[in-house]
């Protein structure tokens, strides 16, 4: 500050008074410039898995932003209001939880958009194409419409080869899962369906272990809970390079180097050789 | 004062910070001598106000206000000391200058530990994929000094990259130690990231690698913490809810604390904070997040301005695969204590009987 103020007043005796004041402005807030932009473009950033569950930075009071997002990543990295664009849960089984407690964001709204699904063949009924080009059964038969969508359809990852699509999409409701019993289970509550196999994790989801809430932590608080699909592909689960069913993302930038440190490789030498 | 003190004596107390039984780590505000010596010191400090006011004035360059407050907290007593008429004035005070400095309300939360809460940690150290998301949302959080010159960019939470061993038919005739010849062990072995020994500043493509484990680090709110054993001005202390916090005011910047931490979680301002009006986050907690000054010690504290009010830490919220968990350890139907009864955890550095809060678990 000195410093500044220093150079400051040399350049204001040399008769350069308003340079000075400018200069000084923006040597004092370098930051100052980007941040302004920032608001004018809608902000938006994804939350655990991109393509998921995004945001749209607003601000639900002033200078108090519902979420803030990474510049670098576009990450969201700060909640204002964690049930922001909630709904609440619903029942679940085994869950005894005060309605309105337990809250999730909806994924129904994003499936409308395509809507075009719904009027032709998966419309409750089925297409009235002869022959009928829709399977009867559960049993894994070539979809020939279906494919042309889905380019990786024939090597779906999930199960490794031993469940296919109608094992959890409802054949003629586009908007539906299905579960073990042929009953509709909703979009946003895939723990329903996703539970019937992976019921180890079902039970450490529901004891808040495995997955991620937000809001309150007590144990009787109201909290956002992460449903599974919001974290998890379930069309590429053995993404990422550990296999352990979370892709892979861009990092948030790394820690300040050391004072005199060009890089960090120092930090890869070790003290036992190999 | 003494005479609005809440009585004691009776079962149902529970926020009166005066009560000798608070169940506080050994409190001295209980001291039934601290009012003589406060109001001694305080009158000694009136004598002398008015006459110096005019002078730390000048000093400043700021109005009298400004000064005033700075006048003030020169006298302000160690938090623990205060009695809550004088945490209010100190709330008040801080909260006149921040808004002044920020251009915006600035609040000052002084809400004390609740009874029946102490607070833990525990994270899935199989799930941690390394994103630093955690680090920058405490920073969000915690108004950090976030300049770029050398010690002005300060974050709380360090991950670190650990590399993975393994062992290599390549090298099984590697003697050990090596290319001497003389064999006193195997060398096949490619030795693992150890403990705290890592990488800080990775910076892939992506993440998580295939080659790397992380492991997120911060300050453990140890229940024996050695740095609140060395502080010779008493500032940072374990709060009766479970972490250790300190009274930036009172914080001499001697960083004792941050040589006797043996998880290196404690950061000093070595330069003035930077931090941008429009960043700011004006929520905070006297004891947590308020903006720092120059020359005194920080390190996390669990988000004290969220988690007294039942919200969760911003690095809870923030992480993308769930891998940090917050609750309460006296509550048996917690997520941490339900990971306590259920999952295998571990503490680091368990055999410096610092007894962390914070549990690292996995699946
Ligand atoms: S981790 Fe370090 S700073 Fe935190 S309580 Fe323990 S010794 Fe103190
Ligand atoms: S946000 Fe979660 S996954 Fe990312 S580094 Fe922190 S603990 Fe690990």
């Amino acid at each position: 500050m000195k410093k500044l103020a220093t150079v400051s007043l040399i350049l204001a005796l040399c008769g350069g008074a308003f340079y000075a004041v400018s200069a000084a402005e923006k040597a004092a807030d370098p930051a100052a410039a980007p941040k302004e932009a920032a608001p004018k473009a809608p902000v938006e950033c994804f939350e655990s898995r991109k393509g998921a569950s995004e945001v749209t930075q607003r601000e639900i009071k002033p200078g108090w932003p519902n979420v803030k997002c990474s510049p670098t990543t576009g990450a969201a990295l700060w909640y204002g209001d964690p049930f922001d664009g909630t709904v609440p849960m619903g029942k679940m089984p085994q869950l005894d939880i005060p309605e309105g407690q337990a809250v999730i964001k909806p994924r129904s709204e994003k499936l409308a958009l395509m809507p075009m699904c719904g009027t032709a063949c998966h419309n409750g009924v089925g297409p009235t194409f002869t022959p009928p080009t829709l399977p009867k059964g559960k049993k894994p038969a070539p979809v020939p419409t279906m494919a042309a969508m889905v380019p990786d359809l024939a090597n779906l990852q999930h199960g490794r080869g031993r469940i296919w699509c109608l094992d959890c999409h409802h054949t003629t409701q586009r908007n539906k899962l299905v579960d073990h019993y042929g009953d509709p289970v909703s979009f946003d509550q895939p723990q329903l369906l996703c539970g019937k196999c992976h019921g180890d994790k079902l039970r450490d989801w529901r004891d808040g272990i495995h997955g991620k809430r937000i809001g309150e932590f007590v144990s009787t608080g109201k909290k956002r809970w992460f449903t599974c699909t919001e974290c998890h592909n379930p069309h590429n689960v053995q993404d990422g390079a550990r296999n352990r069913g979370f892709v892979q993302l861009q990092p948030e930038p790394s820690p300040q180097l050391p004072r005199g440190m060009a890089n960090a490789d120092h930090e890869k030498l070790h003290a036992v050789g190999h | 004062m003494a005479n609005k003190q809440p009585p004691c004596a009776g079962p149902a107390q529970d926020l009166a910070s005066d009560c000798p039984v608070q169940p506080a780590s050994a409190d001295p505000a209980a001291n039934p001598l601290k009012t003589t010596r406060r109001d001694f010191l305080r009158a000694g400090g009136m004598l002398s106000m008015s006459s110096l006011m005019g002078t730390a004035a000048l000093m400043t360059q700021s109005d009298n206000a400004n000064a005033a407050t700075e006048w003030a907290e020169h006298f302000q007593k160690n938090y623990r000391l205060m009695t809550p008429e004088e945490k209010n004035e100190a709330r008040l005070r801080l909260e006149r200058r921040y808004s002044d400095e920020y251009g915006k309300k600035v609040a000052v939360d002084t809400t004390e530990a609740q009874p029946g809460m102490l607070m833990g940690y525990a994270l899935n150290i199989r799930k941690c994929i390394g994103c630093r998301r955690c680090v920058h949302a405490c920073v969000a959080e915690n108004n950090q000094s976030r300049g770029t010159r050398p010690g002005e960019k300060i974050e709380w939470i360090q991950v670190l990259r650990m590399e993975r061993g393994k062992f290599e038919q390549e090298k099984m005739n590697h003697g050990y130690p090596e290319g001497l010849g003389i064999q006193v062990g195997g060398n096949a072995y490619t030795p693992a990231g150890q403990v705290l020994e890592g990488q800080y500043r990775y910076n892939p493509e992506k993440v998580p690698e295939a080659d790397a484990t992380y492991m997120p680090i911060a300050c453990m709110q140890c229940e024996k913490p050695p740095c609140v054993k060395v502080c010779p001005v008493r500032t940072t202390y374990r709060e009766a809810d479970g972490p250790v916090v300190i009274d930036y005011n009172w914080c001499i910047g001697c960083r004792m604390c941050m040589g006797a931490c043996p998880y290196w979680a404690r950061r000093i301002n070595v330069t003035t904070p930077v931090l941008p009006k429009e960043e700011m986050n004006p929520v905070t907690h006297y004891l947590g997040n308020r903006p720092r000054m120059r020359g005194v010690v920080e390190k996390c504290h669990w988000c004290l301005q969220r988690s007294r009010h039942g919200r969760y830490p911003a690095c809870v919220e923030v992480c993308p695969v769930g891998a940090r968990k917050f609750g309460n350890l006296l509550d048996p139907q917690s997520e941490v204590s339900k990971i306590l009864e259920r999952k295998n955890v571990f503490r680091l550095k368990a055999e410096l009987n610092t007894f962390p809060k914070f549990f690292y678990f996995y699946d």
